[in-house]
C-alpha cells in the first residue's frame, strides 16, 4: 500500500534542507568521522601517534599550559599535567583504555545477559520468573553506591569497575533478549526445527541468536558511551581505575582542583569524553532508527 | 512549517529564560561592610559532643569553647586562659589549677567554676569517647574541687610540664562546658552547648555550616570584629576557591597545590606563626624488635642501604618549590622541631650529609645492597582526607623519583581506613605511604609512632623502646633532652623514613575584608582564636 | 479492582520486598568487608585499648552474622541504628534530615529537563530528519555525553565566579538550586526528548490526526492539543524510571555544589565507614527505585491487560 505518511509530507515541504540532510540521513558521516578520529585511530595506533610515554613525567615540566597560551611550548601541544606528563599522549592512550574497559565490560555484561535472556525466554516458566526477578533486583541496585562500597572493599581496580559495570549492563541485555526470544520462538521455522529433532541448545544458538544480533549491536553501541561516562564518574568518586592509568575519567577527576587554574588538565580529556560519547550516541540513534525501531523505548 | 517552528522554539526559550532570570538576586555578593564572616573549610567530623571528635576537628569548638590554658598566638607559648595559675606536686602527679573569677557561661548558665572542670573532664573519659588525648585523661584517677576556684587533677603517673601544659591548653582537647546546663537540659544540652568563648553557638546545619555570634563584654575584654561567624563546609577545593573569589566566603583553606594560584588571583595569605604539620613518607615493614614475627627480611628496604638510596633519590628542594611553591621548611626527621624537647640544630648538617639529593650514589647503594634496576617493586599508597590533600601529589612525586633510580613503583589511591588498617596489622611491608601529621610534644610523638606498644609501627626497634621507657619516667629536664636527642639521632642515622617538610597552616582571605590574623597554628583545629581576626579598615 | 490486577500487584510487591532484602544483604556484606569504621573514626593516637573499648561499645566485636540479624531485626522496625559519625543521631534521622534537600533538587532537575525536553522532542518529531531534528538531538545528547561533575564545576565557574550571577554552592533559595539542578537534569533531557519524539511521531502519523488535518484544524493546534496529549502517556511512565537516575546523579552533583542532601551524606558515610548510615541510605535509594519500578509496572499493567498474565 502506497502510504504517504504525514512525515514524508512534512519533509517535502522544506526543500532547502532536503538535499544536504538527506545525504546525512543515509550515513551518519559526522559521528563516524569523529569516532574514527578520536577513538579508533588513537586506540589502535596509540604507540605510533602519541609523542610521549603517557606514564613518564618530571616535576620540572609540571603544569605547562597548551602551546597557544603564555608559557606553553610546541613540545607539549596540549600542555602537561600535575606530574609533567604530556597531555596529548595521555589523551591518546586514554582512548585505548576507555575502549578496552567499555568493550570488555559490555562483552561480559552482554554475554551474561544474552545467555540468561535466551534461557529465560526460551524455557519460560519458573526459570523465566527467577531470571526476571534477578533482572528487576539488578536494575534496582543503585550502581554508584554499589561501586563505592565495592571499591572501598576491594580497592579501586579494573576488576571493581568491570564487576560494577557488568552488574549494571547484563540486566538490560537479558530483558531485551528475553523479549525477542519470546516472540521468535513462536514462529513456524522454530517449530519445524523442533520437529526435525534439533536440540534446545542448537535452536537457541543457531536459529534464535542470529536474529537477535541487530538489536544487540544497537544496544551495545548505545551502551559504550554510557559506560565511558560511568567509568569517569566512578573515577571522580575514587571508585574507578587505578591511579596510574591514563584513563580519561581519571584525568578529569585528577584535574578537578585545578579546573580554574590549570584548566587543560581536565578540559581535554573532558572534551574527548564528550565528543566520543556524543558520536556514539548519534551513531547508536541512527542505527536504531534504521535497523530496529522496536528499541525506541530503551 | 519552518517559521512556525522557529517562533515556537524562540517563544519557549524566552519562557525558560524568564523563569531562570527571575530567580537571580539583585544585589551582588561582595558587600562593603561584612556582618557575618564566612570561613569555608574542607570539612571535619561534625558534632557538638566534645568527646566525640579528634583534635583537628576542634576547629568547630574553638570560637565558643575555651580551655584552662592559652597558646600565645605569636610565640606559641603557654599562658593563662580560664586558669590564672597552675602548679604541680613534686612527683608531677597532682596538678592544681587556680581558676579565673567572673567568667560567665553563655545562655545565662552562670559562672564558670571548679565543678564545670570536673564535669568537662568526665565527658572526655566516657565509654564512647574518641578524644585524641583520651589516653591521658583516663590516667586521671580523680579530679578534686576543694573550692569554687580551685581544681586538682590527680594523675596515676607523673605528667611533665611540657605534656601537661600541652594537654590543658588550647592545643589540647579539654574544653570547658557547663555542668549547670547539663543539670537543666540533660542530653539536650549537646544540641546547643553553652561555652565561655568570645563567640556564642547559634546553630548548626548538618553538612552545611555552623553559625556563631559575638558575645558582648567578654571576660577577656576582646570583642570580635565581626558580629557573626559562620564556618561553612565545602569538600571540593574548586568550590572553596570559587567561593573565595566570588566573595561568598571571606576566608578559607585551600590545598597547598592551589596556593600559588590563589595568590595570583589576589587572595591574601594568612599564615600561622608556628610550624604545625610535617609530611614524611613512611616505610612498611620496619619491625626490628628482636623476635618480631611480623619482620620480613625479604622486604628490600629492611636493608638500611636501600632506605638511604631511596632518601637520596628524592630532590627535596625541587619538590618543595614545584609542588608547594617553596612554602615549607626542610624536615630532618618527623616529629621534632625547634619547639620540641631535645632539638639539636646540628641535625641540619647531619641531614645535608646523609640525605642530600644524589641519584647516582643512590643507584650505587642499591647495587651494593644487591638490587639492580627493576629488582625492587614497591607500592605507594596515597589517600585524601579533608584538609590534607597533598598525599597523592607526594606519592606521585615519589613514584617519579624512585623510578629514576630503577625502582618500580605503583601508586595507588586508597582511602585512609584501608591504609591505616593495614599498617595497624603490620601487614604493610609491600608499601610506602605519605602522611601529614601535626606537631605534639616529642615524647608523645615517640610514643605514637616509634614505640612498639602503639598502633602505628612506623619504625620500631629495641633501642627506641628502651629510650621510650626511660624518657617516659624521667623527670629531670637535661636527662630528658638527652634521651630525646638520642632517639632523634637514631632515627635520622638509620633512615627510618623519608622525611620531607614542615608546614605552617595557611588560609586564604579576601584582602578587602580582612587585614590580618595572628594565630599560632598549634591550637586544636589549626585555625584558632577567630576573635583575633583583624578586619580591613 | 479485578482479581487479576490484585494478584499482579501482590506478586510485584512481594518481589520488590525480596529485592530490598537482597540489597540489604549485599550492602551489609560489602560495607563490613570494606574495613573497620574504627580505623576512620579513631584519632591516629588511639591505642589497642581504645579499639577494644569502642569495638565493644558499638557492637563491632560480635560475629558478622549476629550483626546482620541484629541489623535486620531493627531495620524491620525502622531502626537503622545510631550513626557512627554523627554521634547522638540515628541513621534514619539523618536520612530524614537530608532527604528533603535532595528531593528539592531532583524535583527542580526534573522540571528543568521536562521544560527543555518537551519542546525539543516536539520540534524533533515535527521536523523529522531535518536540520532541526539533528540539532535537537545534539543538544539533548550533549547532556548525556558530559561527565556530571565536570559540567557542574564548569557551570559553577562560568555563572558563579566569572559572571557572578548565581552563588557557587550551599543550600538556599532557588538561586542556589539552579546550577546543580541543571547539572543533574541535562542528563535526563535526552531520554525524555527521545520518548516525546517517538511518541509524537507515532501519533502524528495516526488516522486521528489525519482526520483533524482534513477537517482543517490549524497545524499548531493539531500538534499541541491533539498529538501531545496522546503522546504524553508513554513519557509519564518513564518519569518514574528517571527518578532513579536523578538520585544517582545527585551523589556527584551534591559533592560539587556542597548541597547537603542524601547523596553527599552517603559519600561521607562510605568514606567514614558509617555502616548504619550507608545501609539506611542504600535501603532508601533502593526503596525509591523499587517503588518507582513497581508503580511503572502497575501503570503499564493497567493500560495493557496482557501484561498481567505473563
Amino acid at each position: 500500500m502506497a502510504d504517504i505518511t504525514t512525515r514524508d509530507l512534512l519533509s517535502e515541504t522544506s526543500p532547502r534542507h532536503a538535499t544536504g540532510w538527506r545525504a546525512l540521513r543515509r550515513y551518519p558521516l559526522f559521528p563516524l568521522a569523529i569516532l574514527v578520529f578520536f577513538l579508533v585511530i588513537p586506540a589502535v595506533f596509540a604507540p605510533l601517534v602519541a609523542p610521549f610515554d603517557p606514564y613518564a613525567g618530571s616535576l620540572s615540566a609540571r603544569l605547562i599550559p597548551p602551546f597557544w597560551q603564555d608559557g606553553g611550548t610546541s613540545e607539549h601541544l596540549l600542555g602537561t599535567d600535575k606530574l609533567g606528563r604530556d597531555m596529548l599522549s595521555r589523551v591518546i592512550y586514554g582512548a585505548r583504555v576507555s575502549i578496552t574497559v567499555s568493550l570488555i565490560a559490555i562483552f561480559v555484561g552482554g554475554i551474561i545477559g544474552t545467555v540468561l535472556g535466551l534461557i529465560s525466554g526460551y524455557f519460560g516458566g519458573r526459570t523465566d520468573s527467577v531470571v526476571m526477578r534477578l533482572v528487576d533486583i539488578s536494575l534496582s541496585l543503585p550502581t554508584i553506591l554499589l561501586a563505592l562500597v565495592l571499591s572501598a572493599a576491594l580497592g579501586p581496580s579494573f576488576m571493581t569497575v568491570l564487576i560494577v559495570i557488568s552488574v549494571l549492563l547484563w540486566a538490560r541485555y537479558a530483558r531485551l533478549v528475553r523479549g525477542e526470544t519470546l516472540a521468535i520462538k513462536e514462529l513456524d521455522f522454530i517449530a519445524r526445527a523442533r520437529v526435525a529433532g534439533a536440540s534446545h541448545v542448537r535452536i537457541m544458538l543457531v536459529y534464535i541468536l542470529p536474529n537477535l544480533v541487530n538489536s544487540l549491536v544497537v544496544l551495545a553501541t548505545l551502551q559504550v558511551g554510557y559506560v565511558i561516562l560511568l567509568e569517569s564518574t566512578l573515577s571522580f568518586l575514587g571508585a574507578g581505575l587505578p591511579r596510574a592509568e591514563p584513563a580519561w575519567g581519571l584525568m578529569v577527576a585528577d584535574g578537578r582542583e585545578l579546573i580554574v587554574t590549570a584548566w587543560w588538565v581536565s578540559m581535554f580529556p573532558g572534551i574527548a569524553i564528550m565528543l566520543t560519547v556524543l558520536s556514539l550516541n548519534l551513531l547508536g540513534d541512527w542505527l536504531r532508527d534504521h535497523f530496529d525501531p522496536k528499541l525506541k523505548n530503551i | 512549517m519552518k517559521p512556525k517552528l522557529g517562533s515556537l522554539f524562540a517563544g519557549l526559550l524566552a519562557m525558560v529564560a524568564a523563569v531562570l532570570l527571575s530567580a537571580v538576586p539583585e544585589t551582588g555578593w561582595a558587600q562593603t561592610s561584612v556582618k557575618r564572616l564566612v570561613f569555608v573549610s574542607a570539612g571535619f567530623d561534625e558534632s557538638n559532643r566534645i568527646w566525640d571528635v579528634s583534635k583537628p576537628d576542634h576547629v568547630q569548638f574553638d570560637p565558643f569553647l575555651e580551655t584552662l590554658l592559652e597558646v600565645d598566638p605569636a610565640t606559641g607559648e603557654y599562658g593563662p586562659r580560664l586558669a590564672t595559675a597552675w602548679e604541680h606536686s613534686p612527683d608531677f602527679k597532682d596538678w592544681t589549677f587556680t581558676l579565673r573569677r567572673g567568667v560567665q557561661f553563655h545562655g545565662g548558665y552562670g559562672e564558670f567554676t571548679a565543678r564545670d572542670v570536673v564535669y568537662s573532664h568526665s565527658l572526655m573519659v566516657r565509654d564512647d569517647s574518641i578524644a585524641t588525648l583520651g589516653d591521658l585523661w583516663r590516667q586521671v584517677s580523680s579530679v578534686e574541687a576543694p573550692d569554687e576556684y580551685t581544681v586538682i587533677f590527680h594523675f596515676e603517673n607523673p605528667v611533665v610540664l611540657d605534656t601537661a601544659e600541652y594537654a590543658f591548653a588550647r592545643s589540647g582537647d579539654l574544653k570547658m562546658v557547663s555542668q549547670a546546663q547539663f543539670d537543666k537540659e540533660g542530653e539536650g544540652a549537646f544540641d546547643h552547648p553553652a561555652g565561655t568563648g568570645s563567640y556564642e553557638f547559634v546553630e548548626r546545619n548538618s553538612g552545611l555550616n555552623i553559625v556563631y555570634k559575638a558575645v558582648e563584654n567578654h571576660w577577656s575584654g576582646v570583642t570580635p570584629a565581626f558580629e557573626e561567624l559562620e564556618i561553612r563546609i565545602a569538600k571540593e577545593p574548586a568550590t572553596r576557591l570559587a567561593m573565595l573569589l566570588s566573595g561568598e566566603a571571606h576566608i578559607g583553606d585551600l590545598p597547598r597545590e592551589l596556593h600559588a594560584d590563589a595568590i595570583e588571583r589576589g587572595l591574601k595569605r594568612l599564615s600561622s606563626t608556628m610550624s604545625v604539620d610535617w609530611v614524611s613518607v613512611y616505610f612498611g615493614g620496619m619491625y626490628f624488635i628482636t623476635g618480631d614475627p611480623a619482620f620480613d627480611p625479604k622486604v628490600p628496604w629492611t636493608d638500611v642501604r636501600v632506605r638511604q638510596a631511596l632518601n637520596m633519590a628524592v630532590n627535596r628542594q625541587e619538590l618543595l618549590d614545584v609542588v608547594f611553591a617553596g612554602r615549607g621548611e626542610m624536615a630532618y626527621i618527623s616529629n621534632w622541631t625547634s619547639a620540641s624537647e631535645g632539638w639539636d640544630p646540628a641535625w641540619k648538617d647531619l641531614h645535608e650529609e646523609l640525605y642530600a639529593y644524589n641519584p647516582e650514589r643512590a643507584k650505587e647503594l642499591l647495587k651494593e645492597a644487591g638490587y639492580g634496576p627493576g629488582d625492587i617493586k614497591m607500592q605507594i599508597w596515597a589517600y585524601t582526607s579533608p584538609g590534607e590533600s597533598e598525599h597523592p601529589a607526594i606519592a606521585d612525586a615519589m613514584g617519579l623519583y624512585f623510578n629514576a633510580i630503577g625502582v618500580e613503583t605503583n601508586v595507588e589511591l586508597l582511602d585512609w581506613a584501608k591504609v591505616r588498617g593495614t599498617y595497624r596489622d603490620k601487614a604493610i611491608g609491600c608499601c610506602m605511604w605519605p602522611n601529614v601529621i601535626s606537631w605534639r610534644p616529642a615524647l608523645e610523638g615517640l610514643r605514637n609512632w616509634y614505640w612498639s606498644g602503639s598502633n602505628s609501627h612506623h619504625y620500631e626497634d629495641d633501642f627506641l623502646d628502651a629510650v621510650y621507657e626511660e624518657w617516659n619516667n624521667e623527670l629531670d629536664t637535661d636527662k630528658r633532652n638527652e634521651l630525646s636527642r638520642s632517639a632523634a639521632r637514631h632515627l635520622i642515622e638509620n633512615f627510618a623514613e623519608v622525611p620531607l617538610f614542615w608546614f605552617r597552616n595557611e588560609v586564604f582571605a579576601n584582602g578587602d575584608v580582612i587585614d590580618s590574623w595572628v594565630y599560632p597554628g598549634l591550637g586544636a583545629g589549626r585555625t584558632t582564636q577567630f576573635d583575633l581576626i583583624k578586619p580591613a579598615s | 479492582m479485578q482479581q487479576g490486577m490484585q494478584h499482579f500487584i501482590a506478586v510485584r510487591v512481594l518481589q520488590s520486598l525480596l529485592a530490598a532484602l537482597v540489597m540489604s544483604v549485599i550492602v551489609f556484606g560489602l560495607a563490613r568487608v570494606s574495613g573497620n569504621p574504627l580505623d576512620v573514626m579513631l584519632p591516629i593516637e588511639a591505642t589497642a585499648e581504645d579499639y577494644e573499648r569502642l569495638s565493644k561499645h558499638w557492637g563491632l566485636d560480635k560475629p558478622v552474622l549476629t550483626q546482620y540479624f541484629l541489623f535486620l531485626g531493627n531495620a524491620l522496625q525502622g531502626d537503622f541504628g545510631q550513626s557512627l559519625k554523627y554521634q547522638g543521631t540515628s541513621a534514619m534521622e539523618l536520612v530524614g534530615q537530608r532527604l528533603p534537600a535532595t528531593l528539592e533538587l531532583a524535583g527542580l532537575a526534573l522540571l528543568i529537563s521536562v521544560i527543555l525536553a518537551l519542546p525539543i522532542g516536539v520540534i524533533a518529531a515535527v521536523g523529522k530528519d531535518s536540520g532541526w531534528d539533528v540539532a535537537a538531538k545534539v543538544i539533548a545528547l550533549l547532556g548525556q555525553s558530559l561527565p556530571g561533575f565536570w559540567l557542574g564545576i564548569v557551570l559553577m565557574w562560568i555563572f558563579a565566579v566569572m559572571l557572578g550571577w548565581l552563588p557557587t554552592s550551599g543550600r538556599g533559595g532557588i538561586e542556589h538550586m539552579i546550577l546543580p539542578a541543571i547539572t543533574i537534569g541535562w542528563f535526563q533531557v535526552a531520554a525524555i526528548m527521545r520518548l516525546v519524539r517517538s511518541s509524537m511521531l507515532d501519533v502524528l502519523d495516526s488516522e486521528y490526526v489525519k482526520l483533524a488535518r482534513v477537517k482543517g484544524i490549524p497545524e499548531w493546534k493539531v500538534i499541541w492539543k491533539h498529538c501531545l496529549r496522546n503522546a504524553s502517556i508513554a513519557p509519564l511512565t518513564f518519569f518514574a524510571i528517571v527518578a532513579g537516575s536523578l538520585l544517582t546523579g545527585s551523589v556527584v552533583t551534591e559533592t560539587v555544589f556542597s548541597w547537603p542532601g542524601i547523596g553527599l551524606l552517603v559519600i561521607d558515610a562510605i568514606q567514614a565507614r558509617d555502616f548504619p548510615v550507608v545501609q539506611a541510605v542504600v535501603i532508601v535509594f533502593a526503596g525509591i527505585f523499587i517503588l518507582c519500578n513497581l508503580l511503572v509496572d502497575i501503570l503499564y499493567a493497567y493500560l495493557d491487560p496482557r501484561i498481567r498474565y505473563q
